[in-house]
């Protein structure tokens, strides 16, 4: 009896034994690959090295912006006890709801970035305290240091936390990557970046490094490359200071290859608020701000050009031989078209001038004559030919096109033959539908002064490898503005220079230095009219061209060409072809003399009165 | 003299429990090792070493007992190990949603290992009589109660793995005591009818089993009706029942059926253990060279999923070892259990291999993903003092009987 019993059992033992030793050779022999894989990723833990971010020089190497170490704190979730949320979010002053919420979407051991940039006093505190905080870490990491921040905020731009967006439009960026915004800092972004280095380590259940691991998949991160941008540090500077105040732009291009040598744009910000996590506090005081500070107005923002645009129609009314430079005509200070009086500048009239004393003088009337003389095809054929109504090319991603309205923009916009010749009369004095860029203007400066030979006006002058030294430079090739005859830039020069030499753009003019201009002072809804010059120099040798844009600002000549004139008196300056003294003296002179005039005329009528008493 | 008392201890017993023990002790010196090397955290090892000598000598101590001293003490051993059940769910200590332990000086005493045995000796006692019939009703009741008393004791704790030992206990005990196959089978069935009133077909193909047996075995009518009824109660209080567990025994249950559900609740612990084991590939990692072990992501390493960390260092060839290990053991008490003279004896050795290989079968089932978590121990190999108290004692029990087996 128990033997038969004792079989059925040794059968059980033999059949659960069986069973289980099946069951380890599925799972360590079939499937053994599976699982080591799987414990392979439990342990192997890829560690990500930022690289550091190119630094950023001016023209000349001076240093605009590097990196400096600093703190970003991280929380790992599985560890993360609430004292330590709590005592975290209190001290930093975050959203302990939001941290939360960002722990529980991570894996239980991945570090979770929570704060960058700490500041070292709070970072002294959590160091204190550190064993109270489990889950608590921190690392170094590089961050944008700015060496001068004036005037640049527009040009270099800031740098974030990379967004959905282009995480989509770039493979190549990872969550949590700090990529370019804005400005140049965006347009460069994969030139600065550099590369990632990769780091395999052992970690252990909690998620500590246990050892690194030595294998070929391991790389060093590689730093990003350096910028040379073409901007001269000092004269963006002085260009800042020249706006104290005011609302605008300035864009100065070198003739000679296109490098961008000042591009300003005020109201701005400073750059420093953008680093690490910016207080939301002055983000809504940014975005609120009524002046729009974090507009780039010198290619992100379009106005009209007023009366600087007169120089197209004039090149489209001569180049077609519409009108021969002594067409005139008599301008009363008003003009009727229709039943409607349009008014020129002046009020008492100019009487009758030809094409320059027009240019010179910046009479609205000659203009609307000439701009119905021409017509609208024209018109927009020139304006097109110039470039406007398209981007120019810089480098940055935010340029606006502007706009160039056409017989069909009109038809589509207000109807075929809804439109009056009014409207042609406005734009041939640079108002009306027509929007253009401070940059664009600037880069029609350069055509003329160039006269028809242009370069795509760019930021980067070089870019350096930091490791091996290697350069690298955009090729920038020389474009000709085609069928436009030379003499007719002759003349546009020679109008151009009067403008400054005694006409309504006479506060450019600089001792020593032949300045040729055009004011511009642009009516808009917005209020008071906005002040332009647009100018080149020196006269007989062209190499730059500048573009003064003060929002809401006046008259060009009154508010923009003295802008202008300052900061052309700094470039030569610069460059040692202008003597302040020597002005100082001139003008001393100058006063001097006036001054003895004004005496002599006094002492003449002190003699007269007894002759005629 | 020396040849007389050699024949006179079952040495393959011996070197299947103290190869077990001494793979336990490599596996926990594994487990241990980060603690051995910084000298922080508990050094397991160590602890085990020193229960492991203590164990011995109480094993060599009840191997040298007389004989007749287990069966005299048995009913009052089994009353002492109730009395302790009672007093732990008054003073003992808490620990994981549990009161398991009593506090004694420096130790903690798990009462419900102690009561294994002394359950199996007053059952093995009672059924070792000559006038007892396991075939009959009233006795079969009787024995029962044995088994009852502790078993509703350690629920209430709760500890549902080991109370689970107290049922599974039965069956082979009575089994071996005489219970006929018939009875055996209506013993079973209610426990089918428990699994399978979970789903209605599986639930009326038991009831179709049944009905079929009851008429085909010719048994009284009451008898057919009663077991009829008993088990279509069953069937109906089966989900109340489940409403009854805890919220943890739920999990742990719903999460052995897919432990992926709940990759880092629940689930996290046997999903580790199964990459600890299959990582481990034929011939292991080596030894302190698991990562799974060593990097912690293994959890309990030291007491519940200790046959991971062999799995993982040791492998395939690790694994059948152990396997081959407690076969041996197995094999060993049973045939103890057929040669001793001793009804006593018999039915005792068949109890203490059921408990062993029960332990085992859900222990190293659980750590490869095919039974449920229920945190029982595995026997010799487990870290915990109690637990290897008593399964050397009742080695020193199995040892003893070899000795005394052509004793009455």
């Amino acid at each position: 009896m128990r033997s038969r019993k004792l079989y059925v059992f040794y059968a059980l033992i033999v059949i659960s034994i069986l069973t289980l030793n099946i069951r380890f050779y599925i799972l360590q022999i079939r499937h053994a690959d599976v699982y080591q894989e799987k414990s392979a990723k439990n342990s192997i833990r890829v560690i990500t090295q930022l690289p550091v971010r190119g630094n950023i020089f001016d023209r000349q190497g001076r240093l605009i912006a590097d990196n400096r170490p600093s703190f970003s704190l991280y929380l790992i979730p599985a560890q993360t006890t609430s004292h330590t949320l709590e005592f975290v979010t209190r001290l930093l002053g975050l959203d302990k709801e939001k941290i939360r919420q960002k722990l529980r979407r991570a894996g239980p051991f991945q570090p979770v970035k929570i704060a960058r940039s700490v500041r070292p006093e709070i970072l002294t505190i959590m160091q204190e305290n550190i064993l109270e905080l489990p889950g608590l870490e921190w690392r170094v990491e590089p961050r944008r240091h700015y060496n001068i921040k004036n005037g640049f905020a527009h040009v270099l731009g800031t740098l974030g936390e990379v967004d959905e967006q282009e995480l989509t439009r770039n493979p190549e960026y990872e969550l949590g990557d700090i990529v370019g915004k804005k400005g140049i800092e965006k347009a460069a972004d994969r030139y600065l970046r550099g590369r990632k280095g990769f780091k395999y380590v052992r970690v252990d259940a909690l998620g500590r490094t246990v050892e690194e691991i030595k294998t070929a998949k391991n790389s060093p991160p590689y730093p990003g490359m350096d910028m040379y941008l073409t901007i001269d540090a000092r004269l963006q500077q002085y260009a800042d200071t020249l706006f104290q105040g005011k609302r605008g732009a300035l864009v100065a291009i070198d003739v000679t290859n296109g490098e961008v040598i000042t591009m300003l744009s005020k109201p701005d910000y400073d750059l420093e608020y953008f680093v690490g996590t910016i207080d939301p506090q002055i983000w809504q005081q940014l975005i609120s701000d009524t002046t729009h500070p974090l507009y780039d107005r010198a290619c992100q923002s379009s106005y009209p050009p007023g009366s600087t645009y007169k120089l197209v129609a004039a090149i489209a009314a001569l180049n077609e031989n519409i009108i021969t430079p002594s067409w005139s005509a008599y301008c009363p200070g008003y003009f009727q078209i229709g039943r409607k009086t349009i008014r020129c500048w002046n009020p008492e009239g100019h009487g009758t001038l030809d094409l320059l004393g027009a240019i010179k003088h910046s009479c609205n009337v000659y203009f609307y004559q000439l701009g119905l003389k021409i017509g609208i095809d024209v018109w927009s054929k020139y304006s097109m030919l110039f470039l406007f109504g398209k981007k120019t090319g810089i480098e940055l991603t935010n340029e606006n096109a502007g706009l160039v309205p056409t017989r069909e923009y009109y038809d589509k916009v207000f109807g075929k033959g809804k439109w009056t010749r009014g409207m042609l009369a406005n734009l041939a004095i640079g108002q009306g539908e027509l929007l253009v860029t401070p940059l664009q203007l600037a880069q029609f400066g350069m055509i003329i002064a160039n006269k028809g030979t242009y370069y795509t006006p760019h930021l980067i002058l070089k870019l350096v490898d930091r490791i091996t030294g290697e350069e690298q430079k955009p090729e920038v090739q020389a474009q000709v503005i085609e069928g436009v005859r030379p003499e007719i830039y002759e003349l546009m020069h020679q109008g151009m220079r009067e403008v400054v030499d005694g006409g309504t753009g006479w506060r450019t003019n600089i001792i020593g230095i032949e300045v040729a201009g055009k004011t511009g002072t642009a009516q808009n809804p917005h209020g008071k009219p906005h002040a332009w010059f647009l100018g080149f120099a020196p006269f007989d040798q062209p190499r730059i061209a500048v573009v003064v844009l003060v929002e809401n600002g006046g008259s060009g000549g009154g508010v923009a060409a003295p802008i202008a004139g300052n900061y052309l008196r700094k470039y030569f300056y610069y460059r040692g072809m202008f003597d302040y003294r020597r002005e100082w003296a001139i003008l001393k002179a100058i006063r001097e003399k006036q001054k003895q005039q004004a005496r002599e005329d006094r002492l003449r009528q002190a003699q007269e009165v007894p002759e005629d008493g | 003299m020396a040849e007389s008392w050699l024949k006179r201890i079952d040495p393959w017993l011996l070197i299947a429990v103290f190869g077990l023990i001494g793979m336990g002790l490599v596996a926990l010196y594994s487990s241990s090792y980060p603690a051995i090397q910084t000298g922080k955290g508990t050094n397991y090892f160590m602890f085990q070493v020193f229960w492991v000598i203590v164990g011995t000598m109480v094993m060599v101590l009840v191997a040298l007992v007389p004989h007749r001293t287990f069966f005299n003490v048995s009913y009052l051993f089994y009353g002492i190990s109730i009395a302790l059940l009672i007093l732990v769910l008054f003073v003992g200590t808490r620990g994981m949603g549990a009161t398991r332990w009593l506090r004694l000086g420096p130790f903690n005493i798990q009462p419900s290992e102690i009561a294994k045995v002394a359950t199996l000796m007053a059952v093995a006692r009672y059924l070792s009589s000559e006038r007892i019939n396991i075939n009959q009703l009233r006795y079969f009741l009787t024995a029962s109660l044995f088994f009852l008393i502790p078993f509703l004791l350690i629920v209430k704790q709760p500890d549902l793995g080991t109370s689970l030992v107290f049922v599974v206990m039965v069956l082979p005990v009575f089994y071996w005591a005489g219970l006929n196959t018939g009875n055996l089978f209506l013993i079973i069935i209610p426990f089918l009818t428990l699994i399978a009133s979970f789903n209605y077909y599986a639930f009326f193909g038991v009831m179709a089993i049944l009905v079929v047996y009851l008429i085909y075995s010719r048994r009284p009518l009451r008898v057919a009706i009663f077991n009829f009824l008993l088990n279509i109660f069953i069937g109906m209080i089966t989900p109340f029942l489940w409403n009854q567990l805890q919220p943890y025994q739920k999990k742990r249950i719903l999460t052995f059926a897919n432990p992926e559900s709940d990759p880092l609740g629940a689930g996290y612990q046997v999903i580790q253990s199964m990459v600890a084991i299959g990582s481990g590939g034929l011939t292991g990692k080596g030894f302190l060279q698991g990562s799974q072990t060593q990097l912690r992501f293994l959890p309990e390493q030291h007491t519940d999923f200790i046959f991971a960390v062999i799995g993982e260092e040791f492998g395939f060839l690790g694994v059948t070892l152990g396997l081959v290990l407690f076969a041996l053991l197995l094999f060993r008490i049973f045939r103890i259990a057929s040669l001793v003279k001793s009804q006593y004896f018999s039915i005792l050795s068949v109890g203490i291999a059921t408990v062993i290989g029960f332990h085992m079968v859900i222990n190293i089932g659980m750590t490869i993903g095919l039974l449920p978590v229920t945190g029982l121990p595995l026997p010799f190999i487990s870290y915990g003092g109690s637990a290897m108290l008593t399964n050397l004692g009742m080695v020193g029990m199995l040892l003893n009987f070899y000795r005394n087996r052509f004793e009455y």
